[in-house]
């Protein structure tokens, strides 16, 4: 079968060739050039402080969910930051390009970005943000919060974990790979089709868009397998199912989701490479090919995606706001029952996404009535954070401060998704920034919950609390930031305004063209202020405490600050549902354990991160069609999975006297500790 | 020129932004509520604020009924006049036009066919065809069948018909009437690609008389536009300002020709080359609108 490609191809390097370089474009340029700055101070850094070896040992080939955790949340803050600077440009753009006046610099007939660039912009910004920013960020904080929640030692497949944090990185590092070489794909975060079919996307940039996420979403199938086995198998003695703690409850939620519709994406993506690398017929218009079974597909795994996106902030929420009204969670049983109706309702929804395609009435007033039902569970848990305030004793920490930004985010999100949700009111606003507005509300809920879980946990895993005055400022401008980007888009979206335009036809709209971007000055600001309390906080390092904001309720606190690397010296028994709680009302909280046993731990692998690393050469081959590169990677590949089975490396003992040293000298055992070598059991044999 | 959909125009349009108010009403009788205990609760339960206490309360049976119950009351209601609503502005046949003033005339039928990036309305009855132009009577039912070229575009103009999808080898359809004389803009909501937010229409609706002379002014333009013709200008083209080009004496069958040749595997691919210079392309096709480029 023979696809028509424009362009040379040469077996030695595919179709990559030196003009797929960008280096004529001055902001291209100036990214590499910044970029390259950077990692070279970076890598000059390490080896100048002889980190190289730390890295490697403690790091890179470490199977530990807390580092596993923390390098999830660094990635997906990097995309993060990627992702914003995506947004910048697509809101300067809108407000250089209104008018058919506007002037244009750099190539760009109005504003700066040409459409050809615009459309990457944009495109980048969606799967950025919502594939590596997020999902990474949620991943990385059920990885570090479950174990320590349920009492268990690690996650139920260490190795595992770690090949799904290096599968995300491949996808990642692939989608910045698309900014200095070849370009990114024009067709939306959701590929629009029969937009990204050959025909009208001949160039690398879907290809790029279609393999990176497909990496992830392998990644992220085997992080949904590893936390379902470890919620349902690793929990502690005494630890029923009505005493698991909601966030660990809505990680198992959000995990079924994330097993069951991650697949469908991974199938609708493989058809799509086969359409675009093989010449069949998926989702073409001609040769039977019908690209609605495409967007079905999608958003069978679209709309579970955003259900698996914001439950993990629900549970977050869930527990801060305990934590900070020094009260138990309201409703604890209604509150698991809902996280599970959203989750289940989640799949028959998916049809709201497209009222405008010309289904039936009946079929849209379906799934009209489907949506709206999601607002039930949702308003369900709305009311029971507000009920475990009612009667409680609030501080408002940074954290809190988040929460309560969340749920109001939420209610306002909820009421533009219910509007969006009735035929009658999307046939008006569909596709405009109207709905932008709304998701936004959404997943800026995963932002601050993100924000708030980071606060609320990292003296946990660090040992020492984030400055609450700049956190606070960070806190502030962002609200401020959101308010004033996000209203204008609103007024905008009912004003009209179509989504996705890299030119701005009407004039009158630039007083709110120019508000959205004042808000992205404050986004600008927020960001200043979030490295200035990270700076501030690694410069002070005051010591926090066990139970570090002293009204913990969950087992994560009962464990040493910063956590130990084996996270309980001895498996702790559950007697309660908030079992710290339970401890501190029966005067139990300070009973430190005498003697310690031995622990069986994981040993590090190198293994994992080659993997990743040849997935990403792998994904590169496959994306410039160099063949022989995409053959030997995933044999490779293939290899080191074979190789790694007849290892017989089983693990190492830590002795009960290491683990007394390390009970009383706690920062020896913190994720940033080195720890020495130790042999592994070499002889057992694997079974 | 506002789009704003709080000034409808169209009799469809006006019943959207009925819906629009009426569920938005009933929405309010839970998020006002709800708005005014998240503002409450968390000032009134302030640590330094010493309010009653209560350290162990964590269930309340009539909350939880509450607290389930009414969301599940409102969106019963909410999903009630969903339902209505969907009926009387289904864009195939909204129901709200049964009872027009435009109801007892037959309709008239345009054809709307997107291409990269422009509109043709072909009127089958009228024998004309344009490009960014849409001109209809007042007070006549206007039903409409689109499909595309090549990739998805979606049909609306705010303030007077519901959004649909424009799709290749597929065929769509909206309705919608408007009473008085006036000029709306029309626009693609579906990103298409690097022309997309040039892809604007103007709809004028002009009274019966105003629509005769026109049709026989279109109809004694000599630019007849053949099957041919439709191929070349159906050419990725950035029509800015969207210049309007008129034609006689369209092909016979031309919206189910586009239709059968996009299942049959006709594409108008958008060259590379087009899409990464289609800011330099610009200032030429504005000199020449609506022609096709090579």
């Amino acid at each position: 079968v023979q696809v028509d490609l424009q362009g040379p191809w040469s077996p030695l390097l595919g179709r990559l060739t030196l003009d797929q370089i960008p280096y004529t474009n001055p902001i291209i340029l100036g990214t590499f050039f910044g970029a390259a700055t950077i990692g070279l101070i970076a890598v000059a850094a390490i080896l100048y402080f002889k980190k190289a070896g730390y890295l490697w040992r403690e790091w890179l080939t470490t199977v530990d969910h807390k580092k596993i955790g923390v390098m999830y949340i660094i990635v997906g803050l990097v995309m993060l930051f990627r992702g914003f600077v995506d947004g910048l440009m697509m809101r300067t753009q809108q407000v250089m390009a209104n008018g058919p006046d506007s002037p244009g610099v750099l190539g760009a007939q109005h504003g700066f970005l040409p459409p050809f660039h615009f459309d990457q912009v944009y495109s980048a910004h969606g799967t950025i943000m919502l594939i590596f920013a997020a999902t990474p960020i949620m991943a990385g904080l059920g990885n570090i919060i479950v174990p320590l929640q349920i009492g268990a030692r690690d996650m139920a497949y260490p190795y595992l974990n770690a090949v799904s944090l290096w599968l995300t990185v491949a996808g990642a590092a692939l989608i910045m790979l698309s900014l200095f070489v070849g370009e990114f794909s024009n067709a939306a975060w959701v590929g629009l089709m029969p937009l990204a079919e050959l025909p009208y996307n001949p160039g690398v940039g879907v290809d790029y868009w279609m393999w990176a996420i497909q990496l992830s979403s392998l990644g992220t199938t085997f992080n949904s397998i590893n936390i379902i086995a470890t919620v349902v198998k690793m929990r502690a003695p005494g630890m029923g199912w009505f005493r698991i703690p909601v966030f660990s409850w809505v990680n198992l939620s959000t995990s079924i989701i994330g097993l069951t519709a991650f697949p469908v994406l991974g199938v609708a993506l493989a058809l799509l490479s086969a359409d675009r690398y093989l010449g069949t017929h998926y989702f073409t218009v001609d040769h039977g090919g019908n690209f609605m079974l495409y967007i079905d597909l999608f958003w069978i795994w679209g709309h579970p995606e955003v259900y698996f996106l914001i439950l993990p902030p629900f549970g977050i929420f869930s527990e801060i706001v305990p934590t900070f009204s020094e009260k138990p969670l309201f409703g604890y049983l209604t509150m698991v029952a809902a996280s599970f109706a959203i989750a289940g309702i989640g799949w028959s929804v998916w049809a709201h996404h497209f009222f405008t395609m010309g289904m039936g009435p009946d079929l849209n007033g379906y799934f009209s009535s489907a949506t709206m039902l999601v607002g039930i569970p949702t308003g369900v848990k709305i009311f029971n954070w507000l009920f475990t305030m009612y009667r409680g004793r609030i501080t408002f920490t940074t954290p809190m401060l988040w929460t309560v930004a969340g749920i109001f985010l939420l209610l306002f999100g909820g009421f533009t998704g219910m509007m969006l949700s009735a035929p009658a009111i999307n046939y008006t606003v569909h596709d405009s920034v109207f709905v932008i507005a709304h998701f936004h509300c959404m997943v800026l809920v995963v932002a601050v919950g993100a924000f708030a879980a980071v606060a609320y946990w990292w003296p946990k895993v660090f040992g020492f609390k984030l400055d609450e005055h700049n956190g606070k400022l960070f806190f502030w401008t962002f609200v401020l930031g959101s308010i004033v980007v996000f209203v204008p888009m609103f007024m905008l979206g009912l004003e009209g305004e179509t989504r996705r335009l890299d030119y701005v036809f009407n004039t009158e709209w630039r007083p709110l063209l120019i508000a959205e971007e004042i808000g992205i000055v404050l986004y600008c600001l927020s960001i200043f202020y979030f490295l200035k309390m990270i700076y501030v906080s690694l410069r002070d390092r005051v010591p926090a405490a066990d139970d570090a904001w002293g009204t913990g309720r969950t087992l994560e606190w009962m464990t040493h600050t910063p956590v130990p690397f084996y996270n309980f010296a001895i498996t702790p028994q559950v007697n309660a549902l908030d079992e710290l709680a339970w401890r501190k009302a029966n005067g139990l909280e300070n009973v430190k354990p005498k003697e310690f046993v031995s622990i069986h731990m994981p040993s590090n692998t190198c293994v994992p991160v080659l993997i990743g690393m040849l997935s990403m050469a792998m994904g590169f081959g496959l994306i410039w069609r160099i063949w022989w590169m995409a053959g030997f990677s995933l044999l490779a590949i293939i290899v080191a999975i074979i190789a790694r089975s007849f290892d017989k490396n089983a693990g190492y003992i830590l002795t009960a006297e290491e683990i007394a040293n390390f009970e009383s000298k706690t920062e020896l055992a913190s994720v940033i500790a080195e720890q020495p070598k130790r042999a592994p059991l070499g002889h057992v044999e694997a079974h | 020129m506002s789009a704003n959909i709080f000034q409808p125009v169209g009799i469809v349009a006006k019943a959207e932004y009925h819906y629009t108010v009426l569920l938005v009403g009933v929405m309010m009788l839970i998020i006002l509520p709800t708005l005014a205990l998240m503002i409450l609760f968390p000032l009134r339960y302030r640590k330094s604020r010493n309010a009653a206490y209560a350290p162990n309360w964590s269930h309340s049976t009539i909350i939880e009924i509450l607290a389930w119950g009414v969301p599940f009351a409102v969106t019963a209601v909410l999903i009630y006049y969903s339902f209505t609503g969907v009926y009387a502005v289904n864009p195939y046949n909204p129901g709200v036009l049964a009872k027009s003033p435009g109801a007892a005339e037959p309709p008239i039928n345009v054809d709307v066919i997107t291409t990269d990036w422009q509109w043709f309305f072909v009127y089958p009855d009228q024998h004309i065809a344009t490009i960014d132009d849409l001109v209809v009577p007042a007070g006549r039912r206007v039903q409409l069948r689109l499909t595309s070229t090549s990739v998805m575009n979606g049909f609306y103009i705010p303030r007077v018909a519901p959004m649909i999808d424009a799709m290749p080898g597929m065929r769509t359809e909206d309705a919608f009437e408007v009473d008085e004389p006036g000029t709306f803009e029309g626009f693609s909501t579906d990103f298409s690609g690097a022309g997309f937010s040039w892809m604007q229409f103007s709809t004028r609706v002009v009274a019966q008389s105003d629509f005769d002379a026109w049709v026989k002014a279109v109809q004694s333009n000599p630019n007849a536009l053949s099957y041919a013709k439709f191929t070349q200008l159906a050419h990725p083209t950035v029509n800015v300002g969207a210049k309007p080009s008129y034609f006689s004496v369209p092909e016979q069958g031309l919206f189910e020709h586009v239709v059968s040749d996009a299942l049959a595997g006709v594409v108008y691919p958008v060259p590379d080359s087009l899409t990464k210079s289609v800011s330099s392309n610009e200032g030429k096709a504005e000199s020449t609108p609506a022609t096709a480029s090579p």
